[in-house]
């Protein structure tokens, strides 16, 4: 079959029409000498995208019978979906097709006209160069598991257990404890965390492994391959199929025994937020060491948050709703917080903060301060020396991820923050998904929570979850992966190093790398690797490139 | 019932789009409801976002035309939602659309019938920065980029004068249609999920700080709109009165906050950001932000902060809020506060932006009423208190998310609204 390549040029309204010359364009494209034995369409277009448009489009591919089509329009990231959804109506493969970026890359960048116009040109003939090259490729169905498993029986945890078990879905939640319940245990009401864990207990659908965590992940959404291994006995191992993972191993307290002002572990007298709200739940009460309860006693915030350079959100809250208590078992205890700045981020805070305030509580802000025993010299932010001496000192020290993030994030494949904390793959408007497709973070492994916002957030992976992963329906795996051609393989197994899926293993009978396709993401790391050079990733080829590149740097 | 998995989603902000993104892709049909002639909600009025400092057009404009282009999304907008009956799994909904006068399918948003309408409007989307004509988009990058007429003004459609035909005829493709009328909806919907957003704090409430009085005083949405390149100005930083540029900028924090009675969690991250961008087109402007306290409510918003603070903005704290104080003086402004010591001290400048407090929107008493859902003491939706940990509010089978709940940022925005379609979801599942 002879080939008939259309070339649609956008004018994007007067976004690429003023900006570059689109007639030239279209009159220096037809008669390109090295497209002279091609059949071309050249047409433009107001606004390609547009119904009206993609019917254009549509209508052009099937009445011109074309075989490969390049558009001339906008940034593959806005419209490169809009033109594959529309060659998808029609004959032709949309493997056959190639968006050109003649606005970001042109008409919004080159003030001439005359320069914006030739570079388009350019650009415009590199596509055309590229698609003759260009193979038909063909998305697969794959069956996927709807199965969740769940890292970390904390309130997120848990919180994320009960929304995803269903009758279509089961949940494994472990938690490297032996018991459920975190660290919210020691800082609510009890009865939210103990509601949790009974309710887990009676769910049919969720099965609990404690003492438990990971060992080894293989697979991608939809189909992973699990196998747990026993704290106590790490021959002890079960292997498990999910088609998602939660992980929800929560934080850890920054420890102030790493700053010199903070010699805590000297007294019994100084206690961290966590010591105290483990006190608190034992014994319903907070004494001091000797039992008796404390007539003054001094909070300080921020512990650690310069060291850990972020704030944790949660603290001032937490340390509020101590001091409340504390007035109100008795109304003359003497309380001073020493405070950063206070952050009030949820709407009741400032309400609490003011009431607080009300019962005579001091704040004094502080710039630089040392704990020796009980009593507290501080520097305050007009540079004023101070001195405090209460019975009790209650330290909040920053809120750090936990020390099993690291190895976890490798062994899941995910990235981690500069923090320290998991990384979104996009903090603002995909907030509880990880970077590898199908793993979700919630609550303070994702930064510091509170038990709201750890809440929400399994609720959020739930709907993630139950959008993405529907019981009976097939997913689709990626189609530009890459392919080993066998005759040119050594068996070196360079690429086996390389691959960060995962996704090539070894066959010794034959000698020879294979991709998983279905593991396979197309990143191209074992194509550059080869040695052989028998690699290459579908949609980008070497030869595709070429032909491409060596037009545009032309 | 007709469709047993319909839901409403109430808003187009990026709460509301994300929703219905997940719900369209979970095979359900989805009436997105917007009251503004185009969808995307209060980010895209920003050029920029933190901490990353990246295009919020580029982020939202994707979304916004996969919402489009959804055909299990139907988009109702310059629609507000008037009474809801039923149960959970059967509301009865009617959504009043008010007419557009032109139509979505033949226009292709080319703009010709702007220049030619004779009627000049201030934009109130542009913080009244700019003009509109009667015929318009809110801003150039509208989505759908297709305008619409504001029939009270319209000489045509408020009958001043019949005979003004002028947008019809310059219309190449016959979009312009005054024969449109309001319309009744009436839709049956399985679940609800109500993300309208925040208004802001009227800062004239506050005769202190000179709003209204002094052209160099802005507020802190009028500064994004001036930052913006699709805004007024195209970015380019003028000062109302003079069309000079600032040399010096003082950002007042906290504008309206004892008012409202709580912090709005957004501006400290806002004002670093706007420091950052003014330090970034004017090397040489002297930038001041005084605040009273600094929330940064994401792991990330510490080092945006500090880094603001060492390389673009000196940072002042005021002890007493409602001691501020701006004047005129020697041709610029004087902002006058009490600081750590509680001494008074005053700084001049050209520009002052006040960073007004989030406030629940204009639509939400009217709103709540129809659908017959709580709110808290401070006027946003409430959570229902004995679920904690939801975003479910005091009417089974209605859902919140986002700032109509309270102030916060994007990403706390996003996770209720996914939170949200767990909820329906599950409530679909049972």
């Amino acid at each position: 079959m002879s080939e008939k390549i259309g070339i649609y040029v956008c004018e994007c309204g007067p976004n690429i029409a003023d900006k570059v010359d689109i007639e030239n364009i279209m009159d220096e494209i037809s008669k390109l000498e090295d497209f002279k034995n091609k059949e071309l369409v050249v047409k433009k277009h107001k606004l390609l995208c547009s119904n009206e448009g993609k019917e254009f489009l549509e209508k052009e591919i099937n009445e011109n019978k074309l075989t490969h089509l390049v558009c001339a329009a906008c940034s593959p990231r806005d419209h490169d979906t809009t033109f594959i959804n529309v060659c998808k109506k029609t004959h032709l493969n949309p493997y056959l097709y190639r968006i050109v970026n003649i606005r970001e890359h042109c008409a919004w960048i080159i003030p001439d006209k005359d320069e914006a116009t030739k570079k388009a040109i350019q650009y415009i003939h590199a596509g055309m160069n590229r698609v003759l090259y260009q193979d038909s490729l063909f998305e697969k169905e794959l069956d996927s598991n709807p199965d969740v498993l769940v890292i970390g029986g904390g309130i997120a945890g848990m919180e994320a257990a009960l929304n995803l078990a269903g009758k279509q879905r089961r949940v494994f939640l472990i938690d490297k404890e032996e018991t459920l319940g975190g660290k919210a245990a020691f800082l609510t009401e009890q009865n939210i965390v103990q509601q949790k864990i009974s309710d887990i207990q009676k769910n049919n659908n969720i099965k609990v492994f404690t003492k438990t965590v990971l060992d080894k992940l293989i697979g991608f959404m939809g189909n992973f391959e699990i196998v747990l291994k026993s704290t106590e006995n790490p021959d002890e191992t079960t292997e498990l199929l999910a088609g998602a993972l939660v992980v929800a191993i929560g934080y850890e307290l920054f420890n102030s025994k790493k700053l010199s002002e903070f010699n805590y572990e000297d007294n019994d007298d100084v206690i961290n937020s966590l010591e105290l709200g483990r006190m608190f739940s034992e014994n319903k009460k907070i004494t001091l060491k000797n039992g008796k309860e404390p007539k003054s006693v001094t909070l300080v915030h921020c512990v650690g948050r310069e060291k850990v350079g972020f704030c944790s959100k949660i603290c001032c809250n937490y340390m509020l709703r101590i001091s409340n208590y504390l007035k109100e078992q008795s109304s003359n205890i003497k309380i001073t917080h020493l405070i950063k700045y206070l952050n009030l981020p949820y709407k009741e805070d400032q309400n609490y903060y003011d009431k607080i305030k009300e019962k005579g509580v001091e704040f004094i802000r502080y710039s630089d301060l040392s704990v020796k025993g009980t009593k507290v010299e501080y520097t305050d932010i007009n540079d004023k020396k101070g001195k405090l001496e209460s019975e009790l000192v209650i330290l909040a020290p920053a809120m750090i991820a936990s020390k099993d993030s690291e190895e976890l994030a490798e062994m899941l494949n995910i990235d981690l923050h500069e923090t320290g904390y998991f990384q979104e793959i996009h903090q603002k408007i995909n907030p509880v998904s990880s970077t590898t497709d199908g793993i979700f973070i919630i609550g303070s492994a994702r930064g510091p929570a509170n038990i709201v916002d750890a809440m929400q957030q399994a609720k959020a992976a739930t709907g993630k979850i139950f959008t993405q992963l529907i019981p009976g329906e097939k997913i689709i795996p990626e189609v530009m992966v890459s392919e080993i051609l066998e005759a040119y393989c050594t068996g070196c197994q360079t690429c086996l190093n390389v691959c960060s899926y995962d996704a090539i293993y070894f066959d010794d009978e034959r000698g020879i790398s294979v991709v998983n396709e279905a593991v396979c993401r197309g990143c191209g790391n074992c194509v550059g690797s080869c040695p052989s050079g028998s690699i290459r990733t579908k949609h980008f080829t070497n030869p595709q490139l070429y032909q491409e590149v060596k037009e545009a740097i032309r | 019932m007709d469709n047993p998995e319909n839901v409403l989603i109430i808003g187009s902000g990026v709460a509301g789009m994300e929703a219905s993104l997940m719900l369209s892709k979970a095979g359900k049909k989805v009436y997105l409801v917007e009251n503004l002639p185009i969808i995307g909600g209060k980010i895209i009025k920003n050029e920029e976002s933190f901490p990353n400092m990246d295009c919020s057009t580029c982020l939202v404009a994707p979304i916004q035309q996969e919402i489009l282009q959804d055909a299990n999304i139907e988009v109702l907008t310059l629609s507000t939602v008037e009474k809801v009956t039923g149960k959970p799994g059967d509301f009865k909904v009617i959504v009043r659309k008010k007419a557009r006068y032109v139509s979505l399918e033949a226009c292709l948003g080319c703009g010709m019938c702007y220049p030619v309408c004779p009627v000049v409007l201030k934009n109130e989307w542009e913080e009244n920065l700019m003009d509109k004509k009667a015929i318009y988009v809110p801003c150039s990058g509208s989505l759908p980029n297709v305008p619409a007429i504001d029939a009270s003004q319209c000489l045509h459609l408020n009958g001043k004068d019949k005979s003004c035909n002028k947008c019809v005829e310059a219309c190449m493709f016959g979009a312009v249609d005054f024969s449109q009328k309001d319309e009744e909806i009436k839709v049956n919907v399985t679940g609800i999920i109500v993300a309208t957003g925040f208004d802001l704090f009227n800062v004239q409430e506050l005769q202190n700080l000179g709003y209204g009085k002094y052209p160099g005083v802005y507020t802190a949405f009028e500064f994004e709109r001036l930052f913006a390149s699709n805004g007024p100005t195209e970015g380019k930083l003028f000062l109302r009165d003079t069309e000079k540029t600032p040399d010096s900028v003082a950002i007042v924090h906290c504008v309206g906050r004892d008012e409202v009675g709580y912090c709005s969690n957004i501006c400290c991250m806002s004002s670093s950001k706007h420091a950052r961008f003014i330090k970034h087109n004017l090397h040489d402007a002297k930038i001041y932000n005084i605040y009273s306290d600094i929330c940064l409510s994401d792991k990330s918003y510490q080092k945006f902060f500090d880094e603001t603070k060492s390389h673009d903005s000196e940072f002042i704290f005021q002890s007493d809020r409602k001691k501020m104080n701006i004047t005129k003086k020697d041709g610029k402004l004087e902002v006058s506060y009490f600081n750590g010591k509680e001494t008074k001290e005053s700084i001049l400048v050209d520009m002052v932006i006040l960073a007004n407090a989030l406030r629940p929107s204009d639509t939400i008493e009217e709103l709540s009423k129809a659908l017959e859902i709580k709110r808290d003491s401070f006027g946003f939706i409430e959570i229902e208190p004995s679920k904690i940990g939801s975003v479910d509010t005091s009417r089974p089978g209605i859902f919140v998310a986002g700032c109509a709940e309270g102030p916060k940022d994007v990403q706390g925005s996003v996770i209720q609204s996914e939170a949200a379609v767990a909820g329906i979801l599950s409530m679909l599942d049972q």
